[in-house]
């Protein structure tokens, strides 16, 4: 069953705005069976994924506009094709300091059962196709993880990584595959 | 093709809820008429057909329990209107509730829900049953009072006029015949006016074609009517060069009745009515006669012709209207900046002014079709109203108790948005009104009350506001016991409660935790949600008021917004931030002497015009650092029924045409703040709530900072 045919699909390789302008969209790229597409970001010395087809679109750090006396972890409200959306600073929301945007800033447009967010992550990186026998679910990890905090990624193939953005690409000296924390949209954004 | 069905679905839902509000409408109207002792037959003829329409549309689209319903209120409609059954308070009854239950087998409809899991059909059925039992037998025609009536009319009236005459003698109101000549040209249009003319001084039996008179291009009517109304007044009234009104006389041999001759109008309504009977049942019909003339008489043809006139529009449709005017708007505001630059230049004054007044065209018609579509948006108040006085009707009889519902004001307009979301707020006042507020009839009489409470239902527009004001003559609301409830309830010291006035601890009702259901039924004053009612009149940009006095009454006032649309709004500067304001809150804007400050109990205040006026700097109450970006302040005075308030911000930059979108669920707990805009210049700024502002700085003073 894990080595069923993966099937192609199209866009879902890396979308054309990780590099260019922020109107493309990702195309939400379900997978076949029992792999799972995520993209992968940085956050501090962290790799994070989010279930691919949660992201709706990966945008540039524009002008965010202030909301005063809104949570600690809103960075504030831009307008995305004329809809109001919430931002909020993803380090932040996962109690960690706050840095100054790079080059490499990005908004994640996430979306939950509740709404659309913007996140701010650090770094795009790529996307990663994860099969099941590569996920470690949370409550196999720890009992006490954050509900926010899916389970553990460890690719193990080399073509599980589609596309490389941004920043280099850091292995671990051992040559052995990134862990990445793959997080739980629905929780993440409910507050 | 399955867009097609959700269409004609949507369609059949939203024909189903006008007919089902208008029964209703009708049934309050018999209500009332009853009430008086004299119920208009043609109410009862109105519902009939409306039952009759959601029959068959509910047939059509396979809703069968609604049209099974239907067609059994229909029944009883039709023994209501031939007076086989009286109209009885407990026909009424029945009524309500049926159409209560058509309401409820709508919304299963809606939802794609089985109609059996949400209504109780049986416990409907024998009340109706029980109805149909009580079916009295009437004599055939015969003694109609000696009245000089020729047996040919007789034989052609329709079961229901024969009953409406029958009705009419029985009750010894005088019988009147009167005789009309109409072109044959405008015979439709004149008919009708001639029926509204006579309806507020006689009832209308049948009309007749008169055999006698008449030419090629003009025809004699007859009509029968009963009034009592001396004739002198009728003739008065209702007479004319081209009409007679004489009292039909009794046993007067000398007389003779022209022949009779049913017309089309006749002959169609009985087709309808055999049509409208279940198959096999008994109709007999008259022997029917050539008509005078191939006319179509009657209310049914022009009321199609009025229907034709108006057409159903999808909200969003309007939504995305409205939203392509509004991005107009910012790009006219562009263009205008260019004028501007322009006008800098000595070279291009000519090309300037030129451009000048081509936008200042533009401007004008943006401006036009901006309220043209605003105005598409407008729905009456009187709809809600209406499913209100249902409502009204059943918690009183839920709690037994006499009430009248008084309304004035339903032809206000207000954004059909505004409308939807205001039904629920309204509906929990009025049910608290009735159920807490008006006491029953007889402690009512003993504190020498009139026995029937009354429920006073206002509306009216208040510049761009909609004021409506639900007002009861019940108990009040005690602030006694208010202060006692909110002290248990850890809402508030008893120290800082003594110093509250009677009408501070009235605004307790509306703190969240104030009451629960549970509790409160006990509890002479209100409070089930209020907090709730409260935040949702807020989210609508309105802020909601109280007033009473124990044992005199109660009165919610809501002031709205008329439209949450397009708005025109100060854009304004605290800071480094923009934000902008509604004008329609907004009075004047003034430079901020700050030497003319006071301060009265740890708050600020100017004297605008010899009043006080409080003032709230923006950049604290938002907690914004940073230094003034001017050397001057500016107040923008903003003011919400009789409440106003100082807003100190650092500059003005002007007024704008905005749409204000809403902000995510994730900021709803934010207050101070009704949406976002896009300014078109790439700026997102925030749009301030002002009742919220108002009622935080206001209200809470001294909890100022704590809230937040």
């Amino acid at each position: 069953m894990s080595n069923g045919p993966l099937v192609k699909q199209q866009g879902s390789m890396m979308p054309a705005n990780l590099r260019g302008p922020r109107t493309d969209r990702i195309r939400s790229a379900s997978t076949a069976e029992n792999i799972t597409e995520f993209l992968v970001f940085t956050l501090g010395t962290a790799r994070m994924g989010l279930p691919l087809e949660s992201v709706q679109e990966i945008l540039k750090l524009v002008a965010i506009t202030e909301v005063p006396r809104a949570s600690h972890e809103v960075l504030g409200i831009l307008s995305v094709r004329g809809r109001i959306t919430t931002v909020l600073d993803l380090r932040r929301r996962l109690g960690q300091p706050s840095v100054e945007p790079t080059r490499h800033t990005r908004i994640l447009l996430v979306a939950g059962s509740d709404e659309t967010l913007g996140l701010v992550v650090d770094t795009v990186l790529h996307v990663v196709r994860l099969r099941e026998d590569e996920i470690e679910a949370s409550s196999v990890v720890a009992a006490d993880l954050p509900e926010h905090v899916l389970g553990l990624g460890r690719p193990r193939r080399r073509d599980a990584v589609r596309g490389v953005v941004g920043a280099s690409e850091t292995k671990g000296d051992s040559g052995e595959a990134e862990v990445i924390v793959l997080l739980d949209p629905d929780p993440l954004l409910r507050r | 093709m399955s867009d097609e069905v959700e269409r004609i679905r949507e369609e059949f839902l939203a024909e189903s809820q006008e007919i089902i509000e208008s029964l209703s409408r009708d049934l309050l109207l018999l209500d009332h008429g009853q009430k008086e002792g004299k119920p208009d037959p043609d109410l009862v003829n109105s519902v009939f057909r409306g039952v009759h329409t959601l029959k068959g549309i509910a047939g059509m689209f396979g809703h069968v329990a609604l049209s099974e319903l239907a067609h059994e209120l229909e029944d009883l409609l039709d023994q209501l209107r031939l007076g086989k059954i009286p109209l009885s308070q407990e026909a009424l009854d029945v009524m309500f509730e049926g159409v209560e239950v058509l309401q409820r087998l709508l919304g299963a409809a809606r939802r794609n829900a089985d109609p059996a899991s949400e209504v109780d059909l049986a416990t409907f059925r024998r009340s109706l049953q029980m109805l149909m039992g009580l079916q009295s037998q009437h004599p055939r025609l015969d003694a109609l009072g000696g009245y000089d009536l020729d047996p040919g009319v007789l034989t052609v009236l329709t079961e229901y006029e024969e009953h409406r005459l029958r009705s009419n003698v029985e009750q010894s109101v005088p019988l009147y015949r009167l005789r009309v000549r109409f072109s044959l040209s405008s015979i439709d249009s004149d008919l009708e006016e001639l029926k509204q003319r006579v309806k507020p001084w006689a009832e209308i039996i049948t009309y007749l074609p008169s055999m006698e008179g008449g030419s090629d291009d003009a025809i004699d009517l007859e009509v029968l009517m009963a009034s009592r109304t001396p004739v002198a007044e009728l003739r008065d009234a209702i007479g004319g060069p081209d009409v007679t009104i004489e009292p039909v006389t009794r046993r007067d041999p000398g007389r003779t009745v022209p022949p009779p001759a049913p017309t089309t109008r006749e002959g169609e309504s009985r087709d309808e009515a055999a049509a409208m009977k279940e198959p096999g049942a008994a109709v007999v019909r008259p022997p029917s006669v050539v008509p005078a003339k191939d006319v179509n008489l009657g209310a049914d043809a022009l009321a199609v012709r009025t229907v034709a006139k108006t057409v159903r529009v999808d909200i969003e449709k309007l939504d995305h209207l409205m939203n392509l005017v509004g991005e107009l708007g910012i790009v006219k505001s562009a263009v205008g900046r260019i004028v501007e630059r322009l006008r800098q230049r000595a070279d291009m004054r000519p090309l300037a002014s030129e451009l000048h007044r081509i936008h200042r065209a533009f401007e004008r018609q943006l401006a036009g079709m901006q309220e043209g579509i605003l105005d598409v948006r407008m729905v009456p108040l009187g709809q809600t109203f209406d499913r209100l006085g249902r409502a009204v009707r059943q918690v009183a009889r839920e709690h037994g108790k006499d009430v009248r519902l008084v309304v004035t004001g339903a032809e206000t307009e207000i954004d059909k948005l505004i409308v939807e979301e205001l039904t629920d707020p309204l509906l929990h006042i009025i049910r608290n009104a009735v159920d807490h507020g008006i006491e029953r009839a007889e402690a009512r009489l003993a504190i020498g009350k009139p026995e029937t409470g009354t429920l006073a239902l206002n509306a009216y527009q208040k510049g761009s506001h909609v004021v409506i004001e639900i007002e009861d003559d019940g108990a009040g609301i005690d602030p006694a016991r208010i202060l006692s409830h909110a002290i248990s309830r850890g809402l508030l010291s008893a120290e800082s409660g003594q110093d509250m006035s009677a009408e501070e601890l009235r605004q307790l009702i509306f703190l969240p935790g104030f009451s629960t259901a549970a509790e409160v039924t006990d509890l002479s004053g209100r409070g089930v949600g209020m907090d709730v009612v409260k935040t949702n009149i807020g989210r609508l940009g309105g802020v909601i008021d109280v007033h009473s006095q124990v044992g005199i009454g109660t009165k919610f006032t809501l002031t709205l917004p008329i439209t949450l649309a397009i708005l025109s709004a100060l854009v304004l500067r605290v800071r480094g931030q923009t934000f902008a304001i509604p004008l329609n809150v907004v009075q004047e804007a003034l430079f901020l002497d700050e030497t003319a400050v006071r301060l009265v109990e740890d708050h600020e205040v100017i004297t605008l015009r010899g009043q006080s006026l409080p003032i709230v700097r923006l950049a604290s109450l938002f907690r914004i650092s940073g230094e003034p970006t001017g050397a001057r302040s500016f107040v923008v005075v903003t003011a919400l029924g009789n409440r106003r308030l100082g807003l100190v911000v650092d500059a003005l930059e002007g007024q704008q045409d905005i749409i204000t979108k809403p902000l995510g669920k994730s900021l709803h707990n934010v207050r101070g703040f009704s949406g976002a805009t896009d300014l078109g210049d790439q700026r997102v700024v925030l749009v301030l709530d002002a009742p919220s502002i108002l009622e935080e700085v206001l209200a809470s003073g001294d909890r100022r900072g704590v809230a937040a």
